[in-house]
């Protein structure tokens, strides 16, 4: 358990310290970011070699106490939270010369890895409502980071979030009234469905729509993502949309009673086909490059929406597995592709998707980790978006559901022409550079890295779907 | 044999020009000697590893290399007479390819980036050849659509960004619908390797129905690089690209993936007894004969010398398609046979083509009157090639059409000796009034934009050693066409072994 704990614990304290002593706090950073990663993949070893784990804190009653829990899956998203937080804070600190964010981006991306962390070990309603809310107050603040003209979408953002939270309060509440229980582990099975539950459920699950920007609630995401500065963005889509689509999962997989499960599919099933087909187009016609991506995160969580819809209707094996594998892969290329355009932004001054005309000339790195990080998002093989895309095919086929083959089909070629939409401006002849024209590398090899990780992904399909425990 | 290399063996190969192109992405644009070697050396060592192969799996050795991927689905490259047909016709010609292309691009911007590109290219080729089950296909044919994709707006200009985004509509569509097909054969049948005579009879009983959908997805997806009617829209369009990289698609990679791909599917996957029970052969043959002639006919309107030998590509790669969709084995020599014979043929009309344009400036037909004193050695390749694709003795396109007509005649379908002859007539028009124009025509007007490259020959030596090196496979093709070295007897060796199962 301890490793656990730490995981938590250790960017919360450094955050603390941080506040206490700001000159330190880019080495402290560093220190805990990088001492993390053993951390989580030792855990992640523990838990493959000695199977699920859970603990009651502060050792008291099952009632009273709040309980952790970590199985492959958690195990895996505390890696992935971990690594991408280390990959970020690298990037940050390599342009740390060029263009620097604020101080306070150091502590409140360590509170932001607690509560994620905190989000995917809890099993406790009313802890993860705390996680939720700290979550999204973190994730506000960074937001402001890039200054005056993101107070707008950060304030637009704050409102949202805090009633998404107060939504989800009132359904906890409510179930609290009628069980007395928070624990979701000791809560599985027993709501019956009543209509004081399908209150309790609805109103929990439109504030988790709302907090992971389920199409149509997902009018916050774009303003937001595209205004923060570009490693925030990538933190953003990359995890936080990913914590309250995690509790979604936990909700309606292991709390709901079966009677409202239909129901729930079918409405979490068209969220996903709005998502993947008007984040899909929004993406091809928005004019500004940060847009393209920040709408293509809410096109991409259709896919997760989509298969978590399924998961309920058909409870296949390939659906579990396409959520996971979908939101792990999204998460790596995601950030790669905000890194990736955050350099070509800030280097050739680029806001507008038109002026990236020729960068495949004037930054191939950077492209490329685009272009690579795109291929996952399309589901090229042999990348983890194509493993999550092949699961999810194979689970359509097997429950025959023809309709939504086609739809994949039609989401499919709209990713492929959004990232395409960007890489064939790419090929086009670049106008020529100034002299000086000298662009950075290293943050452009960071952008790369989490791009090719998503493509090892594919090779490692047979143990990550082991620690997943899904067979196909 | 020893055994790590009945292992690796395939694996290096396509890794012999994987790696090279992966340097020369790294190399700097001025470092033309280091790119040239690397480039020539990644081929020379295909060429070596191919011939190994090549008598190896003469004797029967079995080269197998597996990398875990899908679950129930391993990532396999695998030689079977088949692939080596396959990789044998693409590596040689990308060796006449490559030294074509170091001519042709000298002095012209990005270079690193095309023969990196281009590397690429062939590496995805390769493996598609020995890809041993359809994933693995699969993995390939996707890989060899991004590959090819910058090659074809390497120019820049906004008609090659035009035609790169169609010709990405289409192949990723396509790449798609073959998606679709692989994972619900997957599901029906699981990923076993390629097995001649297929591996889907137990599922005929009770999956027809499915398995239809399957073949239909199959096919629609590949019929979309082997320019099928109708989904052959990007090809023409995509002759914006410069002239090696056409020729390289048009013989080889791209529309030889997808007929290549066609004959794996109706051989290995299927299996001839499937395809025949559940009629899924009628279709296919209707749209080969179609597209044969359609083809031809918008050839004969293209004034473009380009554009004309592109819409000549689909009607020809319909052959193959043709030949596999009669299900029978002379057919299917026949097949195999056009398969290498019109890769040859086509590649040496185009580096023609682009002689033509790069030495004189000539793109148009009408502008080629007379160039048969100008530059008689590429005029020579250019009738040689024209002449096989009419189907002429004793060029090698001869020898194909002779079999595919023998093979129709032997399932009893009469009627499609007259699809030949009409297109063979088609052919006639269209090729042989550039002919007569090169060799009789008078110049009536002077060269649009003529370049000397060198003191005693044509055209640059780089540029001219190609054409002649595959105008001379086309007539030893021809000529020895019953000896054990030519891709006739090799194509007969194919057919007995994916015949023989079920004597």
């Amino acid at each position: 358990m301890w490793p656990a704990v730490l995981l938590v614990t250790l960017p919360l304290a450094a955050a603390l310290l941080m506040l206490l002593w700001p000159r330190r706090a880019r080495v402290l950073h560093f220190a805990v970011a990088v001492g993390l990663l053993p951390l989580a993949v030792s855990f992640l070893l523990q838990v493959t070699v000695s199977g699920e784990q859970q603990w009651f804190l502060g050792n008291w009653g099952p009632l009273l106490a709040i309980r952790w829990q970590a199985d492959g899956l958690t195990t895996l998203l505390l890696l992935v939270s971990v690594t991408l937080h280390l990959l970020v804070s690298a990037y940050v600190g390599s342009i740390q010369r060029r263009n620097p964010l604020p101080a306070a981006f150091w502590p409140l991306s360590n509170l932001l890895l607690a509560s994620l962390q905190a989000l995917w070990l809890s099993r406790d309603l009313f802890n993860l409502y705390v996680c939720l809310e700290l979550l999204g107050m973190v994730a506000v603040a960074l937001v402001t980071l890039s200054g005056d003209k993101a107070l707008r979408p950060a304030l637009d953002y704050l409102l949202y979030s805090l009633f998404a939270s107060l939504c989800y309060l009132l359904g906890v509440a409510l179930i609290y009234a009628g069980y007395g229980v928070l624990d979701i582990p000791m809560l599985a099975g027993q709501l019956e469905a009543n209509w004081l539950n399908a209150v309790a459920l609805t109103l929990m699950t439109l504030g988790l729509m709302l907090k992971a920007a389920c199409w149509p609630l997902h009018l916050w995401l774009p303003a937001a993502h595209a205004s923060a500065p570009a490693p925030v963005s990538a933190l953003l889509s990359a995890l936080v949309v990913k914590g309250p689509l995690f509790i979604l999962y936990l909700l309606w997989t292991t709390l709901a009673p079966a009677a409202f499960l239909p129901a729930a599919a079918y409405l979490l099933a068209s969220a996903a086909l709005g998502a993947m087909l008007f984040g899909g187009i929004a993406a091809i016609r928005t004019p500004y490059s940060k847009s393209l991506v920040a709408y293509s995160t809410v096109a991409q969580l259709g896919y997760a929406t989509l298969a978590l819809a399924f998961i309920l209707r058909f409870n296949l094996p390939e659906f579990v597995a396409a959520m996971w594998l979908f939101v792990l892969s999204h998460a790596l290329a995601k950030a790669a592709c905000f890194l990736a355009i955050g350099e070509l932004q800030h280097t050739l001054g680029a806001r507008q998707v038109e002026q990236l005309k020729g960068a495949s000339q004037t930054m191939p790195l950077a492209m490329f980790a685009f272009a690579v990080a795109g291929g996952s998002l399309i589901g090229l093989p042999p990348s983890g978006g194509f493993l999550a895309k092949w699961a999810l095919l194979l689970g359509l086929w097997q429950s025959q559901q023809f309709f939504w083959l086609l739809a994949l089909v039609v989401a499919t070629l709209l990713s492929a022409a959004y990232v395409f939409r960007v890489v064939v401006l790419a090929f086009d002849r670049a106008a020529p550079t100034a002299p000086d024209f000298s662009p950075q590398r290293l943050p452009q090899y960071l952008a790369l890295l989490p791009a090719l990780l998503v493509w090892v992904m594919a090779v490692f399909s047979l143990p990550l779907l082991t620690l997943l425990k899904q067979e196909l | 044999m020893q055994a790590w290399s009945l292992e690796f063996l395939p694996l290096l190969i396509v890794l012999s020009s994987l790696l090279p192109g992966l340097l020369i992405f790294t190399l700097k644009e001025q470092q033309v000697a280091l790119r040239t070697s690397l480039n020539l050396l990644g081929v020379v060592l295909k060429l070596v590893l191919v011939y190994v192969m090549w008598q190896g799996v003469k004797a029967g050795d079995n080269y197998e290399f597996r990398l875990a991927f899908l679950p129930g689905a391993d990532l396999i490259l695998h030689a079977d007479a088949l692939s080596l047909l396959f990789v044998v016709l693409s590596s040689v010609l990308w060796l006449a390819t490559t030294i074509y292309a170091i001519g042709y691009l000298e002095n012209s911007p990005l270079r690193s980036r095309f023969f990196g590109y281009f590397s690429l290219c062939v590496s995805a080729t390769v493996g598609l050849a020995l890809a041993g089950n359809l994933v693995s296909f699969l993995l390939f044919y996707e890989l060899l659509t991004l590959a090819t994709f910058p090659l074809v707006v390497h120019r820049g200009t906004p008609q090659s960004l035009a035609a790169g985004r169609r010709y990405l509509a289409y192949t990723l569509s396509g790449g798609l619908l073959l998606m679709l097909g692989v994972s619900l054969l997957h599901l029906l049948a699981g990923s076993p390797d390629f097995t001649p005579g297929g591996y889907v009879l137990p599922l005929l009983a009770t999956e027809g129905a499915l398995l239809k959908v399957a073949f239909a997805l199959l096919i629609a997806g590949l019929g979309v690089k082997a320019a099928l009617f109708p989904l052959h829209g990007w090809l023409p369009q995509a002759m914006v690209a410069p002239a090696p990289v056409s020729a390289l698609l048009h013989a080889v990679a791209v529309v030889k993936a997808g007929a290549f791909g066609i004959v794996r599917v109706v051989y290995d996957v299927f299996g001839v007894e499937v395809v025949s029970s559940l009629d899924l052969a009628w279709p296919l043959l209707f749209l080969a004969a179609f597209t044969i002639l359609f083809g031809s006919w918008c050839a004969l309107a293209q004034q473009d010398i380009k554009k004309r030998l592109a819409y000549s590509t689909i009607s020809q790669v319909s052959y193959i398609t043709l030949g596999v969709a009669l299900l029978g084995p002379l057919a299917a020599v026949g097949a195999l046979v056009h398969l290498v014979h019109q890769g040859v043929m086509k590649i040496t009309l185009f580096f023609c083509a682009g002689n033509y344009a790069e030495t004189l400036g000539i793109h148009k037909i009408r502008e080629l009157n007379g160039v048969g004193r100008r530059m008689p050695l590429t005029s020579v390749a250019f009738t040689l090639g024209a002449l096989g694709m009419i189907g002429i003795p004793p060029a090698a396109g001869f020898i194909s059409k002779w079999y595919l007509g023998l093979g129709a005649a032997e399932v009893a379908q009469p009627w499609l000796i007259l699809v030949f002859v009409l297109s063979g007539l088609l052919n006639a028009c269209y090729f042989l009034p550039v002919v007569y124009r090169i060799w009789f025509g008078v110049q009536y007007s002077a060269w649009p934009a003529p370049q000397r490259f060198s003191q005693r020959l044509e055209t640059h030596w780089m540029l001219l050693v190609p054409p002649v090196f595959t105008m001379l496979l086309i007539l030893l093709m021809g000529l020895f066409a019953s000896t054990e070295l030519s891709p006739l007897s090799w194509s007969e060796l194919i057919v007995e072994r994916e015949f023989s199962f079920d004597d």
